[in-house]
């Protein structure tokens, strides 16, 4: 963290890229990404504006599911052509 | 707020471009004012979303370089074919010798310079957004002292993830748009029928 605070501190939005470049904090940005998809993709997908939040919930949590399955494989596929 | 359509429904192609000048217009002109705000609201937080985590110089301008410099084509000799092969150069660098100026090159080599910027292609799906965005990126994109054209630039440039990420956010964004806009104008196109 202490490598990261001069950049923090210097970070003027819109100007400045965000400081997230740790390999800790950069995945996080993908929530926000897979929830706007599934906005919406349901929005669009619903006929009644009602059930969007539900269905959008639902398929958030799949897409998230989803892209860490298909993380899971891939780390083992790598793992095992490493050996 | 309702969500229905009006009696007399406007025409697709008026929707489709109302849903391409403002996210959710579309469907806002149908009157399905609650699907017009979740989708417009959507889509715009991901562009802006995108333009904070890459900074406004992840989006990438076709006929600017990535400093913000006009790209001008310029033609020397000629190839095996008859054509002339061409070079670029800022509109601020000397031309090399010999050479001869063709003009900016969204004029003179169009697809080329798109096929070098495929994102731009997504990104513009938004609207004049984009377009008053890709300004700010090639202003904020200069030099911050004018007579020194090595001094540092007025905005900093993302790279690596966190460039791909901005430009992600804001290439999704303007899909999502475009998804938008098909489908508005079809549901224009289905009222119309009726």
């Amino acid at each position: 963290m202490y490598f990261h605070l001069p950049a923090s501190l210097a970070f003027t939005p819109f100007l400045d890229p965000l400081p997230a470049w740790p390999d800790t904090v950069w995945p996080w940005l993908l929530l926000p990404l897979c929830l706007a998809v599934s906005i919406v993709y349901k929005s669009i997908r619903c006929k009644s504006m009602r059930q969007v939040p539900r269905e959008a919930g639902g398929l958030t949590i799949t897409i998230i599911l989803a892209m860490a399955a298909a993380a899971v494989v891939l780390a083992v596929v790598v793992r095992g052509l490493e050996r | 707020m309702p969500d229905t359509p009006t009696s007399s429904p406007p025409a697709p192609a008026l929707v489709a471009l109302a849903a391409w000048v403002l996210p959710g217009a579309g469907y806002a002109l149908l009157g399905q004012y609650a699907r017009a705000i979740t989708i417009g609201t959507t889509i715009l937080l991901l562009f802006v979303l995108g333009l904070l985590i890459g900074g406004i110089r992840a989006l990438e301008v076709p006929g600017y370089n990535a400093h913000g410099g006009k790209l001008i084509s310029w033609v020397k000799g000629q190839n095996r074919n008859g054509g002339a092969p061409y070079g670029l150069r800022a509109s601020d660098a000397p031309l090399p010798p010999g050479a001869r100026e063709e003009g900016w090159v969204v004029v003179t080599h169009p697809l080329d310079e798109l096929r070098s910027k495929p994102w731009s292609i997504a990104q513009i799906m938004i609207g004049p957004i984009d377009v008053l965005c890709d300004w700010w990126s090639v202003v904020v994109s200069q030099p911050s002292d004018p007579n020194n054209p090595n001094s540092s630039r007025i905005a900093a440039r993302s790279h690596s993830r966190i460039n791909e990420l901005g430009v992600l956010f804001t290439a999704v964004a303007g899909m999502l748009n475009l998804l938008a806009i098909i489908d508005s104008s079809h549901r224009a196109g289905q009222l119309e029928a009726k």
